[in-house]
């Protein structure tokens, strides 16, 4: 499929950090003068694969999507620009307030399963990180063995569970809990797959942040009168808030352009901007609508990280 | 030349009509396809169907998903000698755009009648040569003046059928014979409607008894709050309804014809209605892309699908409609008395296709993006 604008790519286009790394790595502090030149070149050729890979395949779509955007769409020719016309109408349709609603859900989606992610993520993170010992490593790679599956096909096992007679109405049955809960087409389902699906972005910097941490600063605050509770959100908590902002990012921003989940789970009621988004490069047949939707969304995802990370970064980074 | 360059562009990227750039972009999209090619590229810019050098012994057939017989890969194989690589898609859209791109490798593709005039009006097919193909005479005649390709010029009728409603009479409490089955209280939150536009603006339309190919901006409303409206009542849109159908996640769907008899086989209870306000009825053919490497293979397996036992036994499989009237003999009794795998000519006559609007399609397909987001 053609489409340009998933939520891959929208993740990749809203990293600053990976991208502020490497150019700090390639502007090296020059306290000796004599081994700049060579350490400079040495930085650009360790970037240089990197560098084409993404201008290969990050910017170059992103330039086609931005082009998309202005164009004009046509029945045979997806998208056209006739005498190099932009059409700049797109964005104005793009902003239709038809579609807010949608916008508002997706987002509501999107927050509560970074919610959600981190209630579950959280304490995970933490008895892996403290009490893992030599299992944390398995630990881990479990949490990671999902992603040995394609996602769709983990989608569409939820989806054979909570069915009208799929496995969790027939346990309930059992039960004699009555089998005729309706759990698919509503807006828990769709929740609840997108947290099942981005778990593991949140829970990953959360153990990396949580088992760098240094287990005497909880000592120290117990020998210093700290209760429980004040311990855990004075210093756990604190400690742990680089991996929270790197996992709210991380689930937040895939589960704002997600597609996939709505419509295998969810039903007419959860129609996302994802899947309105891809809806207009199949039967919506407006292409050059989709594009200006997935900028549109872009751009507001680049504006929310940039005043995130400044606003919640700038003491936790 | 230009025209050529088109055919197989990679990305439109740039004005395609804008000749200052065809070179260049004709040069990149062969470096493209060299390395994408690798071994036994044929000549540039898509060659004829001629078939001038040897081709590998090798086929790349892109068809529906659910939509071939066990048998019918293996029997090409062993007829011919010629390996299959056999990839699915689930939307004449994907395909198209997919096409519409160039690139793919595939050498034969399987669109339905409207998309097949869309492909040729955008000269994204190879012209067939017959006398690679004796067995064309096998053809039912209505197959060989089809409207949408008369003179089979670049395709060749796979299978076909109707779009209709495939429910559970248990389920539902009743028999349903027209459009309405939707309003039904026990069905209400348990059924669908397909995810493509046309078919789900036909529908609404046959339901409050418009022409189905319409573009009257009145009558588009009209269907479109007609389908909002269904909105309301259905569980889903979506075109992925067979296994639902099969579990009684869903009780009654908008449905190909041969989709539900596959249900059928594993679910007794669900039928298969023509409804009687009407329906659309379809073909999808045989064509070959632009530019694709094996044409010669892609004609030797249009040959070998429309020998007689090779085409009842596709659609003893898959229970569709056979365009092949040489395989009827051959065909299930079960399968060919059964009125609403083969309907007979007088129900067929009131059963229109998909009219190609041109367009006017983009005016349906705004309509749809409301319906979707409403």
């Amino acid at each position: 499929m053609a489409a340009p604008p998933t939520s891959e790519e929208v993740t990749n286009g809203a990293e600053p950090p990976s991208g502020d790394e490497g150019a700090t790595g390639a502007a090296p502090v020059t306290p000796r003068p004599r081994h700049a030149r060579s350490e400079g070149a040495k930085a650009h050729g360790l970037l240089g694969p990197t560098t084409i890979w993404l201008t290969l395949f990050l910017l170059a779509p992103l330039v086609i999507v931005i082009w998309y955007s202005v164009g004009t769409r046509g029945v045979i020719n997806p998208v056209q620009h006739p005498g190099g016309k932009l059409n700049w109408s797109n964005f104005s349709r793009a902003l239709d307030p038809s579609f807010l609603p949608i916008f508002i859900r997706t987002v509501a989606y999107a927050a509560a399963t970074t919610v959600a992610s981190l209630i579950l993520g959280f304490p995970l993170a933490y008895v892996i990180a403290r009490f893992g010992g030599t299992w944390k490593n398995v630990l881990l790679g479990l949490i990671i063995l999902p992603f040995w599956t394609s996602y769709l096909v983990r989608m569409y096992a939820w989806r054979f569970i909570l069915d009208e007679n799929g496995l969790a109405n027939t346990v309930l049955g059992s039960l004699g809990l009555g089998r005729n809960h309706q759990f698919t087409n509503t807006h828990w389902a769709v929740v609840l797959g997108l947290t099942y699906g981005f778990l593991p972005f949140m829970v990953l910097p959360l153990y990396a942040s949580l088992e760098r941490m240094d287990a005497g600063l909880i000592e120290a605050a117990y020998d210093l009168g700290s209760n429980r509770f004040s311990t855990f959100w004075r210093i756990t908590f604190r400690t742990s808030l680089p991996g929270v902002v790197a996992g709210v990012l991380l689930t937040f921003i895939p589960a704002l352009g997600d597609f996939v989940t709505p419509q295998l789970l969810g039903g007419t009621r959860t129609q996302t901007f994802g899947s309105t988004i891809q809806d207009q490069f199949g039967q919506g047949q407006n292409w050059p609508l989709g594009s200006a939707m997935a900028v549109l969304l872009m751009a507001f995802i680049l504006v929310g990280v940039f005043v995130y990370t400044s606003r919640v970064g700038e003491d936790v980074l | 030349m230009t025209e050529e360059h088109d055919n197989v562009r990679v990305a439109f990227l740039w004005d395609p009509t804008s000749p200052r750039w065809s070179r260049r972009r004709f040069l990149q999209t062969m470096g493209f396809m060299a390395a994408a090619g690798a071994a036994g590229t044929s000549c540039g810019g898509g060659g004829g169907s001629s078939g001038s050098g040897p081709e590998a012994k090798r086929l790349n057939f892109y068809n529906w998903t659910d939509y071939i017989a066990e048998s019918t890969i293996p029997g090409f194989t062993k007829a011919t000698g010629i390996k299959v690589t056999y990839d699915n898609y689930s939307s004449n859209d994907d395909l198209f755009a997919k096409i519409r791109q160039g690139g793919t490798g595939y050498d034969l593709i399987v669109p339905t009648d409207n998309f097949v005039v869309k492909m040729i009006d955008g000269g994204l097919l190879e012209k067939l040569d017959l006398s690679k193909i004796p067995n064309v005479k096998n053809l039912d005649p209505r197959f060989r003046t089809a409207a949408f390709d008369p003179g089979n010029r670049y395709s060749i009728p796979w299978q076909w059928g109707t779009t209709g409603i495939g429910y559970d009479p248990d389920a539902v409490g009743s028999r349903v014979d027209d459009w309405t089955g939707f309003d039904l209280p026990a069905v209400k939150g348990r059924s669908s409607f397909l995810d493509e536009a046309r078919d789900a603006f036909g529908m609404a339309m046959y339901a409050l008894g418009k022409d189905p190919n319409s573009t009257a901006a009145g009558d588009i409303e009209a269907a479109r709050k007609y389908l909002i409206a269904l909105k309301k009542k259905v569980k889903q849109i979506t075109s992925d309804y067979q296994d639902p159908l099969k579990s009684g996640g869903l009780i009654l769907a908008q449905a190909y014809s041969g989709d539900v008899f596959q249900v059928q086989a594993e679910n007794k209870k669900v039928q298969y209605v023509i409804p009687k306000s009407g329906a659309f009825q379809w073909v999808d053919s045989l064509c070959i892309p632009k530019g694709a490497k094996h044409p010669g293979n892609a004609h030797k397996f249009m040959n070998y699908i429309l020998e007689p036992k090779v085409g009842a036994a596709l659609t003893n499989y898959v229970q569709y409609g056979t365009p092949n009237k040489a395989a009827l003999p051959f065909v299930d009794k079960a399968v060919k008395d059964n009125p609403l795998i083969m309907p007979p000519a007088d129900v067929l006559a009131e059963l229109k296709f998909q009219k190609p609007l041109g367009e006017a399609e983009l005016k349906i397909a705004d309509a749809w993006t409301s319906v979707k987001t409403s």
